[in-house]
């Protein structure tokens, strides 16, 4: 496959995954701040407003705005053209990306990536929003999922396909480390917490910002407790939303491209990745906690840049 | 039963006027044969239907993101063409004069070209001045001699035509480089399949959708020798280019990767495509960017949308190019006067299509005659395209034909004029009910093993009432062409046409 269209499809892939996560972030934060409006606002723990900081636009976010009312910052990260990271930015470059590559992804990837751009740039967004953010940011996870939906059913598991799942999956890695990192301090006491009454709240609020709150409660059989949560969202080998379950589908999808096998690896990322999957695999809560659980995350930030970094090397570059 | 078929008849064609020849209807006001059970089945629909209709068709071409981009600020604006519900018939007689027309026109162009670049007896024998041709823009030196696969240069032609106030099909212009449109013609059809289901299949419709495999059986016939599985590519300038679309649409239906200049290198005289596992070679390159911007070494050094190296690549035969480099003299305006001449010369046969009457300010009685009739004459550029650099006499100013006429006392080689032509009219969807505008026709001609005119076209319509300006860059719409089967007569008993009414209720 021509390098530039391999680049393009790994970045509309990430471009709808962040997308989409963002918009899973405001639809639950928005449900917490209406659920318990006492919980720390003043803390910088806002759940809207913390998803200025897991996106790294805190400082973007218009300065003259000082009393940052959460309608701001909920269009800020859903419709400002000028923020990147909005959604509607993120869409309009995974557009572009997939309108230049309108022939390997076929009409209904396309026209569903088109559709939602439309809609999304459109009044009919607006309104939806007006009426009540939430079902707006239902129907655009809505939208993410059904083209995942469309990759998986249309798609032969060719090239085409394999970028597209790298890409989705390198950026949930990114995601939910930057999840991690942001709502973390507050919880593990590495920065002054809260009252204990307020933790399990949070706790709860953190399953819910990865998808996992069902799952979680499934699985492990046993209350939110900080061990059991950090456990299902980075060791988890099943659950889709876990960082070692997309770190392995991450590294299927490279060895899918580069065609080595078992034994030895096509490229650098995919020997960081092998790496890294075999650290998930061995290591226990205790020892994550040992080490530090930011300063681990902060280093799991790392190994994703890098390995993003030799994938851009190994196949883009060419 | 009957009484809501006058309103509506009353409604949608209540204000249609029949002038110019009228592709509809006939000179009693009667529709035409072929086009009758069109007409019962629009007046059962009723404006209303219509107009759900054509809302459906817009939004499905918005979301499939069939657009052009108009060049203006910024990076340009994407667009849908707009798009007119109501067919164009086409009866089979009609197009059997016309694709044997083209198949003429097509054949000879191709000699004349491969004649210029080698032989060229048609100078030594004073058919045609060699200046005309020397001096044309799409003239490349760089291809004499240069022998090409097959000796064919025009693998895909569009050739403009129109019907004069007596219907007779006149070419109005020849399109030998990159003629765009063709994903059009595919994509209107698959629309109003979907949007007019019965009356499709009322009338014996013959297909397009086979257009992109003759397309890539033509390309892979002119691959270099020896080359058993060729490798295709489709060359476009790039996301931006108006016509983005329909490459993106051409390289998808045809299974091929969609290049751009970046994506190729030259290594060791062959073109090769940076692909995720190093490079690989590429046979035949159908180039949807004008012969200037293919190769700055050979043409414009400032291009960044071609391949260095690719002219050198091409002269070796070591890759087939689609259409061939230098074909552009072939569609100068300044030729077109000649096609007949050309017909004649190498077929030995008289032109079955005609040519638009064309005066020429190189001959000084025609300079004069144009000089004293510009505001009823339409001056065109030679090497103009798009609507771009006309001049339409009676649509004009007096500040403009004055500075037309300037224009070609200082550059009598580099205009044409031609009388003003009612195109023909069409009815076509327009605030709720039918108003005539005029059309032109933009059939597709594959030059491989055999030419193959696809049985249909681009319609263009002129939108704004009275206009003579079809291209879309100009606000033109275009609406699907359907070439019949057979005589409507066979397919269609009236007692079929009177329950498709009856059914209505």
């Amino acid at each position: 496959m021509l390098s530039r269209v391999a680049e393009s499809l790994y970045w509309m892939s990430r471009y709808i995954e962040r997308a989409e996560n963002v918009a899973r972030l405001l639809d639950i934060g928005l449900d917490l701040e209406l659920d318990s409006a006492e919980i720390g606002v003043d803390e910088g723990f806002a759940p809207v407003e913390i998803a200025l900081t897991i996106l790294a636009c805190r400082e973007a976010f218009p300065a003259e705005k000082n009393r940052r009312s959460r309608d701001a910052v909920l269009r800020f990260l859903t419709f400002d053209r000028s923020n990147p990271q909005s959604i509607l930015s993120m869409i309009a470059r995974a557009r572009e990306n997939a309108r230049g590559t309108q022939e390997s992804i076929g009409v209904d990837v396309w026209s569903e990536v088109n559709r939602l751009y439309l809609f999304l740039g459109g009044s009919r967004a607006q309104r939806r929003f007006a009426r009540g953010p939430s079902a707006l940011f239902a129907s655009i996870s809505h939208s993410c999922l059904l083209l995942d939906g469309l990759v998986q059913n249309t798609l032969p598991r060719d090239e085409v396909y394999h970028f597209l799942q790298l890409g989705r999956h390198l950026e949930r890695l990114d995601v939910l480390c930057r999840i991690l990192l942001a709502k973390c301090p507050s919880l593990t006491g590495e920065a002054p917490g809260p009252e204990v009454s307020f933790q399990l709240v949070r706790w709860t609020s953190l399953l819910r910002s990865c998808s996992a709150y069902g799952a979680y409660l499934r699985s492990e059989r046993e209350r939110i407790e900080p061990e059991g949560v950090i456990r299902f969202l980075v060791l988890n080998s099943d659950f889709p939303r876990s960082i070692r379950y997309a770190a392995a589908r991450c590294q299927d999808s490279l060895e899918a491209i580069s065609g080595g096998d078992d034994d030895a690896y096509g490229c650098e990322a995919e020997r960081i990745l092998g790496r890294l999957e075999s650290d998930l695999r061995y290591i226990d809560v205790p020892e994550i906690f040992d080490r530090g659980l930011l300063k681990f995350l902060g280093s799991l930030q790392g190994t994703c840049y890098k390995v993003s970094d030799q994938i851009q090397q190994s196949f883009f570059l060419m | 039963m009957q009484a809501p078929h006058a309103d509506e008849k009353a409604v949608l064609f209540g204000r249609y006027k029949i002038s110019a020849y009228d592709e509809m209807f006939g000179s009693e006001g009667a529709p035409r044969a072929h086009y009758a059970p069109l007409f019962d089945r629009l007046v059962d629909m009723g404006a209303a239907e219509i107009e759900r209709r054509h809302k459906v068709a817009d939004l499905t071409m918005r979301h499939q993101g069939i657009t052009f981009t108009v060049y203006g600020r910024d990076q340009g604006v994407e667009r849908i063409i707009p798009f007119d519900p109501i067919p164009r018939l086409v009866s089979s007689s009609e197009w059997d004069r016309i694709q044997r027309g083209l198949t003429q026109r097509v054949r000879a162009l191709n000699l004349f070209i491969r004649d210029v670049y080698h032989n060229r007896s048609i100078f030594k024998d004073r058919v045609i001045p060699a200046e005309l041709v020397f001096g044309a823009s799409g003239y490349r030196r760089d291809c004499v001699g240069l022998r090409v696969p097959k000796d064919i240069y025009i693998h895909v032609s569009g050739i403009d035509l129109i019907r004069d106030d007596r219907g007779d099909y006149l070419v109005l212009e020849d399109n030998c480089r990159t003629p765009s449109g063709v994903s059009y013609v595919l994509k209107n059809r698959q629309v109003m399949k979907q949007l007019f289901p019965l009356l499709f299949e009322e009338y014996n419709v013959r297909p397009v959708d086979d257009y992109t495999d003759k397309l890539l059986s033509v390309l892979r016939h002119i691959a270099p020798d020896g080359c058993d599985e060729p490798s295709v590519a489709v060359l476009t300038p790039g996301m931006y280019n108006s016509a983005y679309y329909e490459h993106s649409f051409l390289a998808r239906q045809m299974g091929v990767d969609l290049v751009e200049g970046r994506d190729l290198v030259l290594d060791r005289g062959q073109i090769f495509r940076r692909t995720t596992r190093g490079l690989q070679r590429v046979d035949v390159i159908y180039r949807r960017l004008d012969d200037e911007f293919l190769d700055p070494l050979a043409f414009r050094p400032d291009s960044v949308l071609g391949v260095a190296g690719l002219m050198g690549a091409y002269r070796a035969g070591n890759i087939g190019l689609a259409n061939g480099l230098g074909t552009g003299m072939a569609d100068d305006k300044g030729i077109y006067p000649f096609v007949p001449d050309i017909i004649r010369y190498y077929l030995n046969e008289e032109a079955i299509l005609g040519n638009v009457e064309t005066f020429r300010p190189t001959i000084a009685s025609h300079k004069q005659h144009i000089l004293a009739n510009l505001e009823k004459l339409v001056v065109k550029a030679v090497d103009g395209s798009g609507g771009y650099g006309m001049l339409i006499g009676p649509a004009s100013t007096r500040e403009q034909r004055e500075d037309f006429a300037r224009k070609i006392e200082d550059n009598p080689r580099g205009f044409i004029a031609q009388p003003t032509i009612q195109l023909s009219r069409h009815p076509t969807f327009v605030d709720g009910r039918l108003d005539g505008r005029h059309v032109d026709l933009r059939p597709f001609v594959l030059y491989g093993e055999e030419i193959f005119v696809l049985p249909g076209g681009l319609t263009r319509v002129a939108l704004p009432e009275g206009s003579l300006v079809v291209n879309s860059s100009q606000g033109g719409g275009t609406k699907d062409t359907w070439v019949l089967h057979d005589a409507p007569s066979s397919s269609f008993s009236p007692s079929r046409a009177a329950s498709a009414h009856d059914g209505r209720a």
